[in-house]
Formats: C-alpha cells, structure tokens, sequence
C-alpha cells in the first residue's frame, strides 16, 4: 500500500477554458485505477500532464523514487525524463514504430532503458542478454509468433499489443493506458483485458486506465476515479462510482446520445 | 502463349540460379576484382570513379540524418565545405613547416593526413553548434535553418575572413610528390588518388554501416518512425538527433577533404545550397531507406551526367535532364533506384508467394512485400531490407 503517483492541484489551461482543473490525486500500487468520463473531460490532457508532453499551468506532479521509496517531483521534467522516472505509457492512437519489425520495435525500448542509445561500435542485435529479455517480452505479451513482422502490416489489435510490450520494456513503476481497446473487436477486447490482468499479476507496474468502454471498466478496475469539465467528479470502488447519481447525470449531460 | 512461359520460365531459372551464387563473399572478391581492374582503366574513367565514391560518400553522409532519422537538411554542403577548407589551409601554411620537420621526401604525404584530420575536427567543431542550433526544429524548419547555415558559410568563405579562404576564387590545393627509398609518386595522380579514395571510402562506409546497425542507428530509426514514441521510451530525441547531426556532418567533411584533393582546389561552391542538393537527389534518385541507396544514387547521378556530357548539344540542358528523372523517381519509384531493382529482381526471381529460398543474400528478408509486388515500387519495404543492403554496394 503505496503511493506510487500523486498530483496536487493540478491545473491546465487554454487561454479561457481550463481543460484540468485542480485535479488532486494519489495512485496507490495495490490497484488498477481507471478514470473515466464523458468526451471533453479532460483525460487525455490530463495524460499529456503526467508525461510531460504538456506543462501544467500549476500543481505539482509526484512520482515514486526508486531509490528512497518516497516521491520524486517530474512537474518540469521533459517527456524522456518521466519516461526514465519510470511512468510509461500507451497511447489511444496506436503509436509504434511502423517501419521496423515487433521485436526492434521492443529493442529500441530496451536500448533506452538500458541506456546504450549511444553505442555506436557494437552490433543493435549483439547484446546476449539483452536479446533474451526481448524474447521474454515477447512471450509475456503472446507477440513471439509474429516478433519478425514488420509493424505497418500487423493489425490494429496486434499493434495494440505491440504498444503495451513498448511500454512495458522500459520497466515502468506506473503504466498510464490511454483507452487500450479502442477500435477493438469483441474478441481482441476480450484478449486485451485478460493480458492486463495477466501482466497486473506478473509484474511490479502500477495500471491506470483511461477507457470508453464500461464493461471492461467494471471488469478491470478496483477503483474509478471519473473526471468531469477538467474536475474529479466521483472517486471510490466500481460499485459507488457507478451507482453514484452525479457520475450518470455527467455521462448522460454532456455526450447527449 | 506457352512458349512465352517458357521462355520467362528459363529466364527464372537463370536468374535464380545466378542468384544462388551470388553469395556474400563471392560479391567482396568480385567487387575487389572490379576495383583493382578499374585502376588499369583509362585515365578518365578512373577520375571519373572516384568523383563517385567523393559523392557517394557525400551523399551516404547525409543519409544517416534525411533516411534514418528523418530529418532533411539543405546545408550539407558546409560540411563538404569544411572538410576541403581544412586540408586545403593545412596544405597551403603548414606544407613548409611539415617539410622542416619531417624532411621532403614524406612531407607532403604527412601534411595531407593532417590536413584531413584538421579538417574533420573542423566540421566536427562547427557541427556541435550548428547542429544544437538546427535539431531545435523539425521538418520543413529544420530544412530552412540548415539552409541557412550552409549559405551562412558561402558568405562568410566569400568574406575571406583573416584571408584565410582566399575568396571567392577559393585555395588551390597541391597535393605534391612523395620520395620514399629513391621511389616516388604523386599523391594528385589520379591512380594514386583513386587508390586512395577508395580505401577511404570503403573504410568510412563499413564505419557508416556498422552505425546504422548499432543500437545507436537503431534509435535513428525508431526517432524516424516516430519521435514522440521514442521520447515516451525515455529517449532524449533532441539530443539523438543532435549526436546524428554531428556524426552525420563528420563523415561528410570526411568526403569533403577527399574532394579538395580530387578537384585540386578548395572553392566557395561547395557550400552553396546547389552542392548540399547533389546529396539530396543523389539519395533521392538512388533511394532514401536503404543503406545503399545514396550510393547508387550517386552512382546513376554522376554517369548519366557523363552520358549527356558524350553529347555537347545536349550538355547545356543537362539539369532539365535530371528534373525530369527527379520527377519520374518521385512520381513512380519512391523508393529509389534500389527500390526498383529489388522489385525487379523479385519479378525475375518469381518471387510470388514460394517464399524466399532463392535469396542467397542470407539476411533473412525473405516475406518482404510478397502480397504488394504490384505496386510498383510505392510501397514500403521492411527494414530488414532497408538496412541489409548495406553490404551489397
């Protein structure tokens, strides 16, 4: 029962409209949150914060610290920064590394998170142990069968897959998974959630979910933390938060089907 | 009907048993053969040649930054720039002074080594930053700063600053004769030169492959496809690029001293936007994603241009000759001269769907494109094509 992510007050404006409002949040390692909330809310502005691809306009971001066990502070740091701090992410649009096959694609991350980007003498592929900790990734993530096939030819739900093995290879503390079944068929849905159960079990990363889609909310998540207009609306178990009349009346409010 | 099917059935049959024997090893010895046998060729050919392998090396230097890591620099040529400055400044000052030291027999020899290496370090020294400066912007700006950049130089050599570059009649370079032991020979002659060059070029092109294959050219390749997920990994993408730029400049200035010697002088046209051009159509023409793409592109660049020099009516048009080149590449191949001889020899091979035994190359590429051969050269090859051909040029 650790506080592996906190933010206080945090904030972000746009000129006039305040996309993230005073979020105050504390991520504990024993769960896997989910925030929700309708289109707008502020969720995807609120990942752009925690890793550093935009500056809140004030608050503070804390991350754990590996070596004392407290918090580190990554408010100013560079995307790259919070990466090697240990937040890692995937996004909603699949972003991978089209032109190179799954398993330089997972290279490239162990490369970075071994820190030899700027080794130029020694063969990408030469590193013994480093090819067996991509194997191992690989296996872990269901990808060894298609681990030579160059990404721009994979399907959506196999790049889906490729972006969690990505996010997984730098050894993260806290994954940030930014909508991770969407434009998923049923079946891939159903597979995506069983690995994230499976890897939640197998490794140290703390999960935190943003997601549309309610039944793999209510299946995931231990706690749901919904945000609504840039603030957190509703916060607690899946029970309460869904029963809870404001979070309804948010959803059916602003998205107006 | 049939006997055309059997006509291109032995003509499969031929080329993939060509194909077979096409190993490794047989293609070094061949190619070292060619070399060697190149050298006993006429004089102008071999001249010839070697303003390739300048431009090759030129053109690969720039490629490990537009092909690799995405970025399109206009201003390559203050590199080329600086590499032939340095050598030439060193020849010109500090010949004399070599000579008193070390005697005249070896002196020009020793002056021309150092004059390289000064002028690597001065590409080096401008490159750091240069490139700081430029990586700060991407694309379409990144493209106009180095641009500028280069022009920057062009002005500035032009200046003749200390009346060290001599203007814009820029420094005769005179490479001089050694004496070793009673025997003697002229650096400047064009065997000797040519000898040289290749040595040099092959020795910076291996350093260039073995780059791009190393996990530093594999984040290159990872910054290409895209930055922001790289970034997302904990990698300084700015700082990558950066490190790219700096070595990318240094094998260019390493052409660039290679040219002051080739063409006897070192002159403020290297700088201008119209040399930095020569590396981006070469790379363009021979195909920007494989490693050997710049080279056969500066390859096609250099004899097509000889060809129509063959025709003194047509020579004064020669550029209109490689705008309409450019824009059949452009239009049709995008992936370059080396796209569309892989695509050819896939169709030669029958390549279509039998998987690849047929590729002696051994670089395990085999699957590539089976299903979009039709597309005629559009489409996107995998990587391991992209970076494996390496070896075969």
């Amino acid at each position: 029962m650790t506080t592996v992510l906190k933010t206080e007050d945090l904030r972000k404006q746009f000129g006039e409209l305040t996309a993230v409002d005073g979020v105050s949040i504390e991520i504990d390692d024993s769960e896997i949150t989910s925030i929700i909330g309708p289109n707008g809310a502020g969720k995807t502005t609120f990942y752009n914060l925690l890793t550093g691809v935009l500056q809140p306009t004030s608050g503070s971001i804390w991350l754990r610290d590996d070596g004392e066990g407290g918090l580190a502070d990554i408010t100013d740091a560079e995307p790259h920064e919070v990466a090697q701090a240990g937040l890692s992410r995937s996004y909603q649009i699949t972003n991978v590394f089209e032109g190179l096959t799954v398993r330089e694609n997972v290279r490239v991350a162990r490369i970075s998170h071994e820190k030899t980007r700027l080794d130029f003498r020694s063969r990408a592929s030469g590193d013994a142990a480093l090819e067996a900790d991509i194997e191992e990734l690989l296996e872990l993530t269901g990808l060894t069968d298609i681990a030579d096939t160059s990404c721009d030819t994979l399907s959506h739900g196999e790049k889906r897959t490729v972006e969690i093995a990505l996010a997984l290879a730098i050894e993260p503390d806290v994954f940030l998974m930014d909508e991770p079944t969407a434009g998923m068929n049923p079946t891939e849905v159903t597979e995506i959630v069983s690995l994230i159960r499976e890897l939640d079990a197998d490794l140290d990363a703390t999960f935190v979910v943003t997601e549309h889609n309610m039944d793999v909310v209510t299946d995931i998540s231990d706690r749901i933390v919904v945000l609504a207009e840039g603030a957190i609306l509703a916060d607690g178990t899946p029970e309460d938060v869904l029963n809870d009349e404001r979070v309804t009346e948010a959803y059916l409010g602003s998205d107006s089907v | 009907m049939s006997a055309t099917t059997t006509a291109g059935g032995r003509v499969r049959e031929f080329v993939s048993a060509a194909a077979d024997g096409w190993t490794r090893e047989r293609f070094g010895v061949l190619g070292a053969l060619g070399l060697i046998l190149l050298a006993f060729g006429p004089s102008f050919q071999v001249y010839l040649f070697t303003d390739f392998l300048v431009v090759a090396l030129f053109a690969l230097g720039f490629n490990l930054l537009y092909g690799y890591t995405g970025l399109l620099s206009f201003g390559h040529g203050l590199f080329y720039a600086g590499g032939a400055y340095g050598v030439a400044i060193v020849l010109r000052d500090l010949g004399p002074v070599f000579a008193d030291i070390v005697g005249s027999g070896i002196s020009p020899l020793l002056t021309f080594v150092v004059g390289g290496v000064v002028g690597l370090a001065l590409v080096v020294g401008v490159a750091v930053p240069v490139g700081w400066l430029s990586v700060r912007l991407e694309e379409i700006y990144f493209a106009l700063i180095t641009l500028a950049f280069g022009m920057l130089g062009y002005s500035l050599i032009i200046q003749d600053p200390a009346g060290l570059t001599n203007g814009t009649d820029g420094i005769i370079v005179l490479l001089g004769s050694v004496d070793i032991g009673g025997s003697s020979f002229r650096i400047g002659a064009r065997r000797t030169y040519y000898a040289l060059s290749v040595v040099v070029v092959l020795a910076a092109t291996y350093g260039a492959w073995r780059v791009v294959n190393s996990p530093f050219g594999t984040v290159c390749k990872a910054i290409r496809e895209s930055p922001d997920r790289a970034s997302a990994l904990g990698i300084d993408v700015r700082h990558h690029r950066w490190m790219t730029f700096i070595l990318s400049a240094a094998i260019v200035g390493i052409a660039g001293v290679l040219r002051a010697g080739l063409a006897g002088v070192a002159s403020p046209g290297l700088t201008h936007w119209s040399t930095s051009a020569i590396a981006v159509i070469a790379t363009v023409i021979g195909g920007a994603t494989y490693f050997s793409g710049p080279i056969v592109g500066a390859f096609v660049f250099l004899y097509i241009r000889w060809a129509i020099s063959r025709f003194p009516t047509l020579e004064a048009y020669w550029e209109l000759f490689f705008g309409a080149l450019l824009i059949a590449v452009v239009l049709y191949f995008k992936q370059g001269t080396v796209g569309g001889l892989l695509l050819l020899r896939d169709r030669l091979l029958g390549d279509d769907g039998d998987g690849g035994e047929t590729d002696a190359g051994g670089d395990g590429e085999a699957p590539d494109g089976d299903g979009d051969s039709g597309g005629a050269g559009a489409t996107v090859p995998d990587d391991e094509t992209r970076t494996d051909r390496g070896d075969d040029s």
